[in-house]
């Protein structure tokens, strides 16, 4: 356990180093919430609920992008795809510990020192700008600590299964490709790109099959009351289920492929 | 009409006549870098409070170099040599100083400058990973404007010299190090430049690529007169090429001469092993170094002063040698040698 | 020219080398994309039109935009992917050849992948076409391609201008990532129903109101003003600062080499 630790910390620090990169991404992230914001108020101008109201939808887009570099599903590893790609891979098998694992402390390095570096700027200002912009308050306590507990179980999730995908990568050979697609079809899912209360009922009804809502759309949607408390506590039940299902299914995979990379001489 | 001929392209006005090909004069240049830091206090310091430092990549360098010679620029990581190859070959502007090639100043008329230059690097290719070579050197063809029948001439000249005519048509990506290489050295010499700078062209080669490429460009420099400045870090190389060196640490340049010279300068220094299990105290102004090993001492003599036999009849008067093994300085221990002089 | 053209073509050569990873990549893209409409049809399953604008109006602008944005990406992508050329040295062999800087950049890549997007809108803008069944007319028609034409120059202006952002550091390229997709984002939509301040800064500042929404409206019926139908023409303008802020950053590049 402590190997895994000082491996989250040595990425943290090594994330720390880019400055700049946090700043551009805090810029980023405010400029695309505004955009969103604004898109939406032209919507909801004409009224009407749909599922979620124009508050808990801004509270939902400042969280999410405030958080935005630890919930998205897009996060490659640089460097882990460079082992992948140039064949040395195979040293992996010479350690001592699951590839798997170690991944999973790598990627859960780098993105936490990714979003330790910008997320404070944009609650804070996100929380005192004008109404039609602002972040709302949590709708109540019991939210708020819920929240917290749905968020970290989202964090572990969303890592789970970032660094799933990346040993797909190790059998593909490509981050694109099947890859892509499964990025894809995960982001739609997660209700990050478009809150699931704003789905058609029928894709509402498919992402809940899946993990992907687990991660951010969750929390989010706690946080600001659009999920009751007693909704939420059940759907903690179902974040434990597919974080130890992902980790397992992972873990296997990464076994799996890694004896065939071996046969086959990298 | 004679001395236009004589120097060819670079055909200059009666006033540069006498100038050399390329004269380098007082070149200076600095960049500046985040300072690193250590640990996860100092890193989130680092992450408010950056702190920067100034290096002078080189540093008042100045040397000429006459047409049709090769020149190795020696000198250890991070003493200046890519900076400066870069100025040469007209990809950075300088600070200060000033650089004549021909009648060019490489980073003021690049456009015009760079037809006159081929360049190698040994860790980067030009050629296209996927595809064969044969479609890169048409690519160049037409970048470099080069007719038809030139452009064949000079392929064919290529292939035949670089061993090239198997290897032209497979995927880049399906050959080896050393047969990419030949490629690359041949990618940057098809529009026949007059001056060819080699960056580290030998890293990762084996001995027959090295002995190939090593004896063409012996040959280009030889018939065609064409200018090579070599940068490397094997000796051997040096020595297979080089008459002169230039050798250059911390931005500055520390010997330029040829290589025989420096050779002579260290070559009555002769490495003397001693095996013993005796302690040796000796004073002596011939020794130049001496060291503890396991089980005896390695000095180095200056042979100038005393001579070996000599040398040896002191210390087996000493201690009780059981045996000794005494060698020549060879070339790499001699840059070594001069790092260490220089403090560098 | 030429030069572009014969790399575009070894460009095709690299890529059918795969052949099983293009398709792949290819139907990835589709998906992709397809992901961006999606967000505008499921949001249209909620509300009837956003400030007076319906489906249609929104996905043909939407197509407009992405068709000029993926133009540059299948053939412009040398620009895009300017910071590896920095990065990876590749821009300083361009500067050991005589050729025009541009061009050799432009000829450095080409992503063909991108093909599935360029595709993919081009069949949304004649969805939105079809379903929306404007009364045509010969200015029309040359308006909307006005319009397509000029979503391909202004997004080369914009990868001109975040090239030139790695000529200054390869860092936060975050930053040049704001440039091309944060526009691209807001100009999807019809840039009026946004607040006065955002419509002139996308008119003064970074043109895309004459790349879709001016024109629109004249395509739409809602304007007769011929000045709208020829707004598009406005964005060469733009071309200007962009190539001279390249070729200055170029310049810098020379002198500090970072």
């Amino acid at each position: 356990m402590s190997f895994y630790k000082s491996f989250i910390k040595l990425k943290f620090i090594a994330g720390l180093q880019y400055r700049f990169a946090a700043i551009a991404g805090i810029c980023t992230q405010f400029f695309f919430g505004f955009i969103y914001i604004m898109v939406y108020n032209a919507f909801y101008e004409n009224g009407g609920y749909n599922g979620i109201s124009i508050e808990s939808l801004i509270s939902y887009i400042w969280l999410n992008q405030a958080f935005f570099s630890i919930v998205n599903l897009y996060y490659k590893d640089k460097e882990i795809i460079n082992t992948i790609k140039n064949g040395n891979i195979s040293y992996e098998l010479t350690r001592p510990k699951n590839v798997f694992f170690m991944w999973y402390a790598k990627i859960l390095g780098t993105r936490l020192s990714n979003v330790v570096t910008r997320f404070l700027p944009i609650i804070l200002v996100s929380l005192i700008l004008p109404k039609n912009y602002r972040l709302g308050m949590p709708s109540s306590l019991e939210s708020f600590i819920l929240f917290i507990i749905t968020f970290i179980l989202g964090i572990i999730l969303v890592n789970l299964i970032t660094t799933f995908y990346h040993v797909i990568m190790m059998k593909t050979l490509d981050e694109r490709g099947v890859v892509g697609i499964f990025i894809t079809i995960g982001d739609i899912l997660s209700g990050l790109a478009v809150p699931l209360p704003l789905f058609p009922k029928f894709l509402q009804k498919v992402a809940n099959l899946f993990p992907f809502r687990y991660i951010g759309d969750l929390p989010f949607r706690i946080y600001s009351g659009n999920i009751s408390v007693t909704d939420g506590l059940k759907s903690i039940l179902i974040q434990i289920l597919w974080i130890i299902v992902i980790a397992i299914l992972g873990y296997i995979l990464s076994k799996k492929i890694l004896k065939k990379v071996v046969v086959n001489g990298g | 009409m004679g001395w236009i001929v004589i120097s060819g392209f670079f055909a200059c006005e009666g006033s540069d006549y006498e100038m050399s090909f390329i004269k380098v004069e007082a070149l200076n240049k600095s960049f500046k870098v985040v300072k690193k830091e250590n640990g996860l206090i100092n890193s989130i310091r680092s992450f408010f409070n950056r702190k920067y430092e100034v290096i002078n990549a080189i540093n008042n360098v100045s040397f000429s170099i006459e047409k049709g010679e090769v020149v190795g620029y020696i000198g250890p990581n991070g003493a200046g040599k890519s900076t400066t190859v870069k100025i040469l070959s007209g990809i950075l502007t300088p600070d200060s100083g000033t650089c004549k090639i021909g009648n060019y100043t490489p980073w003021l008329d690049r456009e015009k400058y760079v037809k006159e230059i081929g360049v190698v690097f040994g860790q980067r290719s030009q050629l296209w990973w996927d595809i064969p070579a044969t479609d890169t050197f048409d690519l160049l063809k037409e970048i470099y404007d080069i007719n038809d029948e030139e452009f064949i001439k000079t392929k064919n000249e290529l292939i035949s010299t670089l061993n090239l005519k198997e290897i032209m048509n497979i995927p880049v990506r399906n050959l080896s190090l050393g047969q990419r290489m030949r490629l690359e050295i041949a990618a940057s010499l098809i529009h026949s430049p007059k001056i060819l700078f080699l960056d580290e062209p030998a890293i990762g080669l084996d001995a027959i690529s090295k002995e190939i490429v090593r004896k063409f460009i012996k040959k280009i420099n030889k018939e065609k007169n064409v200018t090579v400045i070599l940068t490397t870090h094997d000796m051997n190389d040096i020595e297979a090429l080089a008459k002169r060196i230039i050798l250059i640490g911390k931005g500055r340049v520390l010997y330029d001469g040829t290589l025989k010279k420096l050779k002579n300068k260290y070559d009555n220094y002769k490495y003397i092993t001693i095996y013993t299990k005796d302690k040796l105290i000796i004073r002596n102004k011939a020794i130049v170094s001496k060291e503890k090993l396991p089980n005896g001492y390695k000095i180095i003599i200056n042979s100038k002063i005393i001579n070996i036999s000599d040398f040896l009849s002191i210390i087996s008067k000493k201690v009780l040698i059981d045996d000794v093994e005494i060698e020549n300085e060879n070339v790499d221990s001699i840059i070594v040698k001069l790092y260490e002089e220089f403090g560098i | 020219m030429r030069l572009y053209f014969k790399a575009f073509k070894l460009n095709i050569r690299s890529f059918m080398q795969y052949k099983a990873s293009f398709i792949l990549s290819f139907i990835s893209q589709l998906i992709t994309v397809f992901s961006y409409y999606f967000i505008i049809i499921a949001l249209f399953t909620k509300f009837d039109n956003i400030k007076g604008f319906t489906l249609y109006e929104v996905l043909l602008c939407f197509g407009i935009i992405q068709f000029g944005f993926s133009f540059n990406e299948l053939f412009a992508r040398g620009l895009d992917q300017f910071d590896r050329l920095i990065i990876d040295g590749g821009f300083d062999r361009l500067l050991l050849r005589p050729k025009n800087i541009i061009i050799q950049v432009l000829s450095t890549d080409s992503d063909l992948t991108k093909s599935a997007r360029l595709l993919e809108s081009f069949v949304i803008i004649i969805i939105s076409l079809i379903k929306l069944n404007l009364s045509w007319t010969f200015l029309k028609a040359l308006t909307l391609i006005l319009m397509l034409i000029s979503s391909c120059i202004i997004f080369f202006g914009i990868f001109l201008i975040s090239a030139s952002y790695c000529f200054f550091t390869i860092q936060g390229l975050e930053f040049r990532n704001l440039l091309a997709d944060g526009g691209k984002h807001i100009a999807q939509y019809p840039i009026g129903i946004f607040k006065k301040g955002i419509l002139y800064f996308f008119t003064f500042i970074i043109p895309y109101g004459f790349v879709n929404y001016y024109p629109l409206l004249y395509l739409l019926g809602r304007k007769d003003n011929m000045l709208y139908a020829f707004s598009p023409l406005v964005v060469l303008i733009y071309l200007v600062p962009c190539f001279s802020l390249f070729y200055k950053a170029c310049k810098r590049y020379a002198s500090t080499g970072s």
